[in-house]
């Protein structure tokens, strides 16, 4: 078996690369495939509060490194679901601990056990994220429809497309709030992937059951009523192979919301 | 009531779509980001650009007689490519004598300066300059009348190499 290794990237921070590493790994994972998430942010660990795997972490890709344990025995098992592996940062440690050559030899492991090994990448670009593209063939890159996230973005894309072992990458649009777009008072998905001129992966909504899915440690894809839960699964289809067409966001829930929200119009009015 | 309401709202929708030939701030990001990109993609800041057209009026002058300060210079993107705009007015051609005196006065000041040339550190812009410029002499040699014209560079930098150059 060798598995592909994804590193997921945005360049800007907080543009949700850690959220769409957890969900999009777990999605994998419950669609039967063997993952591992390797996160790279030494120093500013976080995938494994997402994963709600914090307790469980007793070596780190540091301990691992530097030979305090084997490989296997750093990788801690989801709650859930046991095709799904956390190879956690170490906290207390800074982005020279671990060097490209190391982060590759662990990926080259790793893809002998496993179909995907999702990297987690640092904000920035500097040695972490060199660090963390160096052992990845493919990449995601994170962005929102923000300008600073877009301009971001396209700085990654020039230093993914200089990199010869990264043979594609693919855009992911977050955080996409469709009412904005529709007063133009945000870019559309359109617009972003037209000024970025990328193959796009997914477009996943604005949605305030992240903050609720982050606090109690449970990816958002394990709640099957959720817009972006579903649009997380639609991208690990997307990355298995399967021809899945991107959600409609501008569609209205259903008719009976149409109407209430009509109807909700016309007495606020009268107020 | 609901009904004033309701042709209220009708009228609303109307005044709407009338508004919408104003800039909308989803589209100002947008042209602010295209501007922003190309200058990080190509690596030339206004100054260059500035300079670039400088050098470009200095060079086409001696073909035509143009508009100096009505010459626009835009970096733009088409697809993938990223694409040299020049818009020039010319407002009359030059005949053969007027263009040979001009030739042979650069000729004379440039041997004069042969000892003083630029550091090469703005090799891009001259590049780009030069190729620009080629495709200009053709157009000026045919005595085309036209006062504005626009002409595409495509040959240099699309979004790869720009990048590769960047890593330099």
């Amino acid at each position: 078996m060798s598995g592909r290794v994804i590193v997921i990237t945005s360049g800007k921070g907080g543009v949700g690369k850690t959220t769409t590493n957890a969900n999009i790994g777990t999605a994998l994972a419950k669609a039967g495939k063997k993952v591992v998430m390797i996160d790279t942010d030494l120093g500013l660990r976080n995938l494994d509060l997402l994963l709600g795997l914090e307790n469980r972490i007793v070596y780190t890709i540091v301990d691992v490194v530097e030979e305090r344990c084997k490989l296997k025995q750093a990788l801690v098992k989801d709650k859930k679901n046991p095709n799904l592996c956390l190879l956690a940062a170490a906290q207390t440690r800074d982005k020279s601990a671990v060097t490209q050559e190391q982060l590759k030899d662990i990926c080259e492991q790793l893809q002998k056990d496993f179909d995907f090994i999702l990297v987690d990448c640092p904000a920035g670009i500097e040695q972490g994220f060199q660090n963390a593209v160096a052992g990845a063939s493919e990449a995601i890159v994170v962005t929102t429809p923000e300008m600073s996230a877009v301009r971001d973005a396209d700085r990654i894309i020039g230093l993914l497309e200089a990199k010869e072992e990264i043979k594609s990458y693919k855009l992911l649009i977050n955080r996409v709030r469709p009412n904005l777009i529709k007063s133009n008072d945000m870019m559309s998905v359109d617009d972003v992937v037209e000024i970025l001129s990328a193959d796009l992966i997914g477009i996943i909504p604005e949605d305030t059951g992240i903050i609720t899915s982050t606090n109690k440690g449970e990816p958002i894809v394990n709640d099957e009523k959720s817009l972006a839960g579903k649009a997380y699964n639609n991208v690990a289809r997307r990355i298995i192979g399967e021809d899945v067409p991107f959600l409609n966001l501008e569609e209205p829930q259903g008719v009976m919301a149409k109407i209430k929200k009509f109807f909700s119009g016309l007495t606020g009015k009268e107020k | 009531m609901i009904l004033a309401n309701l042709y209220n709202k009708v009228l609303g929708f109307f005044r709407q779509t009338e508004n919408e030939a104003v800039e909308s701030s989803k589209d100002t990001a947008c042209n602010r980001l295209r501007v922003v990109l190309m200058q990080d993609r190509t690596n030339l800041t206004p100054e260059l650009m500035e300079r670039m057209r400088g050098e470009l009026v200095e060079l086409l002058s001696k073909y035509v007689e143009m508009d100096k300060d009505a010459l626009e210079l835009n970096l733009e993107q088409d697809g993938d490519q990223v694409a040299l705009m020049l818009s020039i007015p010319v407002i009359r051609a030059k005949d053969e004598d007027e263009i040979k005196e001009a030739l042979e006065a650069a000729e004379a000041k440039e041997s004069e300066e042969t000892s003083e040339e630029d550091d090469t550190n703005e090799e891009e812009s001259e590049e780009e300059t030069e190729d620009s410029s080629e495709d200009h002499e053709n157009d000026s040699e045919e005595n085309s009348k036209e006062t504005s014209e626009k002409e595409e560079n495509n040959e240099n930098s699309d979004k790869k190499s720009s990048s590769k150059k960047e890593e330099k």
